[in-house]
């Protein structure tokens, strides 16, 4: 088949977008929502049939990481969103939670607590990643690895 | 505004189309219907009209995600699900139909509409209880 009728063939096609995550969750950043995140992403980890430690590892770095977003992404009483995204990838489930926020700079800095969240979600996570993109906000990226819950 | 005519900003959920679908779907239905402060009764519908738009939803999908924005007000969940293909709402809602029964959704929703936007197919489904 010739590029031309390759071409054509594309323009006629419905586009299909294979899906960035297995499930995402978009809502406001306030508090009810936590527990809203937390149970919406715990009942897609446990029907996916992960072992129950992964899936209790994964809701508590969730709940810390939507919390982070919550307390300090935006400024006290402005709107803002939060983005779960979560993608199983044979033995890896990669976590994303991202907002539109202030980024790392400015919610870090009025930052108050002991600030346990990230060194807590970095004992649970097999790697973690935490970026400032450059259109703002903030992404914080876990994998979680069920191997290495079977090897322990 | 009153406390009664609040809505809150909408939950958007996105759920890659295959077994998964249900346990979410129920779940975070049932949870905002909850939080919406509908009866038990209703919640039950809610969760109902999840599992059948579970079920059904993904053969009309125009993505290969199921995507719905739930809506919560006082005793009052509106669901979009969509983007369908293009007469997937009314396929979608016909499909419903159980022998003996009737239309499941069209029984439970307070109101049923398919809308179209910029070529594609929304329904949307609300569930409403008045106070007592």
């Amino acid at each position: 088949m010739g590029t031309n009728a390759h071409d054509a063939l594309r323009q006629v096609a419905e586009p299909v977008q294979a899906p960035a995550a297995d499930v995402r969750y978009t809502c406001p950043a306030v508090a009810e929502n936590v527990t809203a995140i937390r149970s919406g992403i715990g009942a897609f980890a446990a029907a996916a049939g992960l072992p129950s430690e992964l899936v209790d590892d994964i809701r508590i770095a969730l709940t810390e990481a939507v919390t982070n977003v919550v307390r300090h992404a935006y400024e006290v009483g402005a709107p803002g969103e939060v983005d779960v995204a979560v993608r199983l990838e044979h033995d890896l489930v990669q976590v994303v939670v991202s907002d539109d926020g202030r980024g790392l700079d400015a919610a870090s800095a009025d930052a108050a607590g002991p600030g346990l969240g990230l060194p807590l979600i970095a004992a649970l996570a097999s790697t973690l990643e935490l970026r400032s993109p450059a259109a703002g906000g903030c992404r914080l990226e876990m994998t979680f690895d069920r191997r290495r819950r079977v090897a322990a | 505004m009153s406390a009664e005519t609040v809505v809150t900003e909408p939950t958007t959920v996105s759920i890659a189309a295959g077994p998964l679908v249900a346990p979410i779907l129920r779940r975070v239905v049932g949870m905002l219907a909850a939080r919406a402060d509908l009866p038990l009764d209703r919640l039950d519908d809610a969760v109902l009209i999840a599992d059948l738009l579970a079920a059904r939803a993904p053969a009309h999908l125009r993505r290969e995600t199921v995507d719905v924005v739930v809506e919560q007000s006082p005793r009052t969940l509106a669901l979009r699900v969509g983007p369908l293909r293009r007469g997937g709402g009314d396929a979608l809602v016909g499909e419903a139909a159980v022998p003996g029964v009737g239309n499941v959704i069209e029984q439970l929703a307070d109101e049923l509409r398919v809308v179209e936007d910029a070529g594609d197919e929304y329904l949307h489904v609300r569930l409403a209880c008045a106070a007592p």
